[in-house]
């Protein structure tokens, strides 16, 4: 039988560094506006009960696979904590707004660097005689169009034959 | 066998050689003990064998042919007994992922279950872009490619109205499809976990907002959004998503069964598409931005798009921890369409459960060909 009182204090400093690290997390992601007054608030109820429901059956429990068993109802307790607490803290403006500053900032920086990357590769390949990405491209292009045209003839050609076929009994 | 005698050993470690009052009070943990040392044999087995000598799983067994191409998009049916007259056209999402997550395996496949029901199953797949597709767009979808699939279905299986089946964003489409040619001969529709009234779409309505992602911007960047850019997004929806499916691929590993259907959907769920710039842009910009589709404001081609001019026998689909497409902007359809035979459901699972798996193959699939058969 295992010992309560010996992993109770286990619980605690893990709870404790848990809750930490969580609440770091929580101030970097919302760091536009001003923060909550408990930024830990919302995901705390979740974890504790997963924390206290697992320390509870761990020291109830004989050493048996039932115990695998209680270990794997507490992961999945405790992702489904943590996904709930990632989900809560995703789904407000602060974060899409910092994704989409994030977003921005990379779009602007990448911007020129796509263009000169590519004019250097048609360069190259041109140098080379080669065919360029762009090239291929516009060729690829070209046959999705003669396809698309191929396609209406077929669908006027079709249109005509079923009209003469209304035709053709009078 | 190894197994055995390691089994043996742990017995004779716990209550000695033949002493049979010593074992009685701990026969129960023996045999639990011997059971989970099994697993751990067999997980270990399993774990070697998906390392050293991993095999390609084989997905979309169901035999079918190949009806119609149009550039990427293909149109296949499938063999049936066909007892129901009324073909139906599944039109599955664009982009994203890749549609044999509908006929996955033997016995864990929508396609198997529809054609097994009698039902004349079409499939249209949209095909893998390239950079060649950048111009396709929605109204290109809306207006050119789902009439032409419509009118391939009926010449092919001889019916004079056909059902059409939406799932996910393939669901606005034909919605957009049926609104915008109220003359198609569509008998039923069928919406499945379809995005309908995006106000009310969660995480991504809230990420792809105007107010914080420029869609103009990012398309004229970056040209088609790269399946790695897809993968990111979906992956950021849920990121504790690859640890708890680790921790039950080790936790079932002992399960060869399992382990089948957990490396064919690992296929699936690792191989991304990505959007057709121009697609993506009015995908974002008139769906998730503007709402125009629910709104009644979407013009595709220069047709108005009006929901409620659907007016045909109408089921809508949703499902209860769909966190891509939430339960309440799936069931805005209800509400928006005129027709008089109009049913929602909402059933146990997320996204992707609701159409494959396990689950599936008891709540929805039944539930799907029972409403189409009478209907048929």
């Amino acid at each position: 039988m295992a010992d309560a009182s010996t992993l109770n204090p286990m619980f605690e400093l893990w709870r404790k560094q848990f809750e930490e690290s969580a609440a770091a997390w929580t101030r970097m992601v919302g760091q536009a506006p001003p923060p909550p007054s408990d930024p830990t608030a919302f995901w705390r109820p979740i974890l504790n009960q997963g924390l206290e429901q697992w320390a509870r059956l761990f020291a109830q429990t004989p050493m048996t696979p039932d115990l695998a068993t209680q270990w794997k109802q507490f992961m999945d307790q405790w992702i489904e904590a943590w996904s709930k607490a990632l989900g809560q803290a995703m789904n407000t403006e602060a974060y899409a707004q910092m994704m989409g500053k994030y977003l921005d900032q990379w779009l602007v920086a990448n911007a020129p660097m796509k263009k000169a990357a590519e004019q250097q590769i048609d360069q190259a390949l041109q140098v080379l005689n080669l065919a360029s990405r762009t090239q291929l491209t516009a060729v690829a292009k070209q046959i999705v169009e003669l396809e698309e045209r191929l396609e209406r003839m077929e669908d006027t050609l079709g249109a005509i034959l079923q009209r003469l076929d209304h035709k053709e009994p009078r | 066998m190894a197994l055995e005698r390691f089994a043996d050993v742990v017995e004779r470690f716990t209550h000695g050689y033949g002493n049979g009052h010593l074992m009685k009070p701990g026969a129960e943990t023996v045999k639990q003990w011997q059971e989970e040392l099994e697993r751990a044999v067999r997980r270990a087995e399993n774990l070697q064998r998906m390392i050293t000598n991993p095999q390609e799983p084989r997905v979309g067994q169901t035999p079918r042919q190949e009806i119609y191409r149009k550039n990427k998009s293909r149109l296949y049916r499938y063999q049936s007994k066909r007892t129901h007259r009324t073909p139906l056209l599944f039109v599955p999402n664009l982009g994203i992922s890749r549609p044999y997550i509908f006929d996955l395996m033997p016995g864990g496949s929508f396609v198997e279950h529809m054609t097994r029901e009698g039902f004349d199953f079409y499939m249209l797949d949209w095909g893998v872009f390239g950079p060649e597709d950048n111009d396709l767009s929605v109204d290109d979808c809306v207006i050119e490619i789902l009439p032409r699939m419509t009118r391939k279905v009926l010449e092919s299986s001889g019916a004079e109205s056909l059902s059409v089946l939406g799932y996910c964003m393939g669901a606005p489409l034909s919605a957009s499809f049926l609104a915008a040619h109220p003359e198609t001969p569509v008998k039923n529709f069928v919406d499945m976990a379809g995005p309908i009234d995006f106000s009310k779409v969660g995480l991504f309505g809230l990420w792809l907002d105007k107010r914080y992602f420029n869609v103009d911007r990012f398309v004229d960047t970056i040209g088609a959004v790269p399946a790695d850019m897809v993968k990111a997004g979906f992956k950021l929806l849920k990121p504790t998503m690859d640890l708890s499916t680790n921790l039950n691929l080790w936790w079932n590993l002992w399960n060869d069964k399992y382990v089948e259907g957990f490396n064919a959907l690992n296929r699936w769920a690792n191989e991304y598409v990505a959007f057709p710039g121009e697609f993506f842009r009015q995908w974002v910009g008139d769906f998730y931005q503007q709402n125009k589709l629910f709104r009644g404001e979407a013009v595709f081609g220069g047709r108005p798009v009006r929901l409620s001019t659907i007016s045909c026998p109408v089921l809508v689909v949703g499902a209860k921890e769909d966190y891509i497409a939430p339960p309440e902007c799936v069931r805005a359809l209800i509400d928006a369409v005129s027709s008089r035979d109009k049913d929602y459901v909402e059933l146990p699972g997320g996204h992707i459960s609701l159409i494959a798996g396990r689950g599936a193959s008891l709540h929805c699939w039944p539930k799907v060909s029972g409403w189409l058969a009478p209907r048929s």
